[in-house]
């Protein structure tokens, strides 16, 4: 295989171009079908994602990638990575990036974006934002799973 | 009702945000929320109709096991000697601290009852009436009459079968099929002397019943190891309850005979090669101590 095959670039919504390994762009299914079937060449269009939210989206993939036996990171290692990786995104960058990892069908990231945000999402404003879901409760309704969870509300 | 057309009408009906200008799939609402701890459900139903409807749903806790999140919710029936009442308990789970809170949506218990847990409901037997909860929802449903009149009785489980031996003129087996939700319309009489069931407690390995001493699979009680210094401890109580869950036991005591407070240790198990078992206890509180209690019963419920 010559130097260029083993390189592809994906194109952002907003027209930014990342050339990146194959292999480190395969382990989007959605990319990897997309090379299957040959239908594009070897730059892909990806335009439901930002150059911001893919930049972020390519550093996963390189850390998680197994490119040339580099990919010897230790799984403790990987997952004090992860952990660092989403710990400082904002809501707004981790709802995308599921969204991201949802589209490109990165099934790890997903897993980890979802779990991050179930990890910052423990009060009901937390919700409201995380998940993009309005209150729509009357105070009686509101009143009445109060009552019903005493349990769990009551200190 | 379906979650997925709810989430659907409810995202057509508001203002997108300006930062959020896409909603999340309700696939990955789902996931998401299936990795948020159980004790935040409450707070969870409180967010949105539709996530109040998905809290309630199977499929939210056949993803929560998929995800291999699964959890043990431990629930105690206590004896209050002011009000004279049998309630049910949640073990509420904090960061610095676990405490037995009252769950007042249940009904007060019938001081005879027997409790049994099968999946994520617990069923409560007696005579006077019985009752099934999901304790998923936390919702009460009345069962059938039991169809013999029992008043000393042991119960347990097999198969998802409920066995309740009683005395009945004399000692009969009845059968309650959690499936069907239905006794069995035939008794058993058993050819066999069950002894005062009175004083014993109905114990269930594998597939039988065993009512006065049993054995397990290796035919005898082993002892588990590295809980001296703990149970040195405990040696002033009167009485004590465990209930094991997922490799790991709840220890329910008392201590230097202070009535008030109830105690409880959770205690990881490790079985090492050999047979021996090792207990490891993970912490040790007190979770109630606003009165006299008598602990009738704890029980595990994985949701």
């Amino acid at each position: 295989m010559s130097k260029s095959e083993k390189k592809i670039v994906l194109k952002s919504l907003d027209n930014e171009a990342f050339e990146v390994e194959k292999a480190v762009a395969l382990q989007s299914q959605t990319i990897w079908v997309m090379c299957e079937d040959k239908c594009v060449g070897n730059e892909i269009p990806l335009e439901n994602v930002t150059g911001q939210i893919l930049a972020k989206v390519i550093d996963y993939c390189k850390k998680h990638a197994v490119v040339d036996g580099d990919g010897d990171e230790s799984s403790e290692e990987l997952k004090n990575w992860d952990t660092e990786f989403t710990k400082n995104m904002d809501q707004s960058t981790l709802f995308n990036m599921i969204l991201a990892a949802n589209y490109l069908n990165i099934k790890s990231l997903l897993n980890l974006t979802c779990q991050a945000v179930a990890d910052k999402t423990k009060t009901i404003d937390e919700f409201h934002t995380f998940l993009n879901i309005e209150n729509n409760f009357t105070p009686e309704e509101e009143a009445q799973i109060c009552q019903e969870n005493l349990w769990a509300f009551d200190d | 009702m379906s979650v997925h057309i709810i989430f659907r009408a409810e995202k057509q009906s508001r203002e997108p945000q300006p930062s959020l200008i896409m909603s999340l799939p309700d696939d990955i609402i789902v996931d998401i929320v299936a990795r948020v701890p159980i004790c935040y459900y409450p707070t969870v139903s409180l967010v949105s109709k539709s996530l109040r409807s998905l809290v309630a749903s199977p499929e939210l806790y056949t993803r929560r096991s998929l995800l291999g999140f699964a959890e043990h919710c431990l629930y105690v029936i206590l004896y209050n000697y002011n009000t004279k009442n049998y309630r049910f308990y949640i073990l509420r789970r904090k960061v610095h601290s676990n405490c037995l809170v009252i769950i007042r949506s249940f009904p007060c218990m019938p001081c005879s009852a027997s409790f049994l847990t099968v999946g994520s409901k617990i069923y409560v037997v007696d005579s006077s009436s019985s009752l099934s909860i999901v304790c998923r929802s936390h919702t009460v449903q009345p069962i059938s009459h039991i169809p013999m009149c029992v008043y000393n009785k042991v119960a347990g489980i097999i198969d998802g079968k409920i066995y309740v031996i009683g005395d009945w003129w004399w000692k009969r087996v009845t059968v309650f099929d959690t499936e069907t939700q239905m006794w069995e319309p035939k008794m058993i009489k058993p050819d066999m002397e069950l002894g005062n069931t009175l004083l014993i407690e109905g114990v269930v390995i594998e597939d039988k019943i065993y009512m006065r001493d049993f054995e397990d699979s290796f035919r005898c009680w082993s002892v588990v190891k590295g809980l001296e210094k703990f149970l040195l401890k405990m040696t002033s109580s009167w009485w004590s309850q465990t209930v094991s869950y997922g490799g790991k036991l709840a220890l329910f005591f008392c201590k230097d005979g202070d009535a008030r407070k109830i105690w409880c240790a959770e205690i990881a198990l490790e079985r090492r090669q050999g047979g021996e078992i090792l207990g490891k206890v993970q912490w040790c509180d007190v979770v109630i101590d606003d009165g006299i209690f008598r602990m009738v019963k704890c029980l595990a419920v994985t949701v």
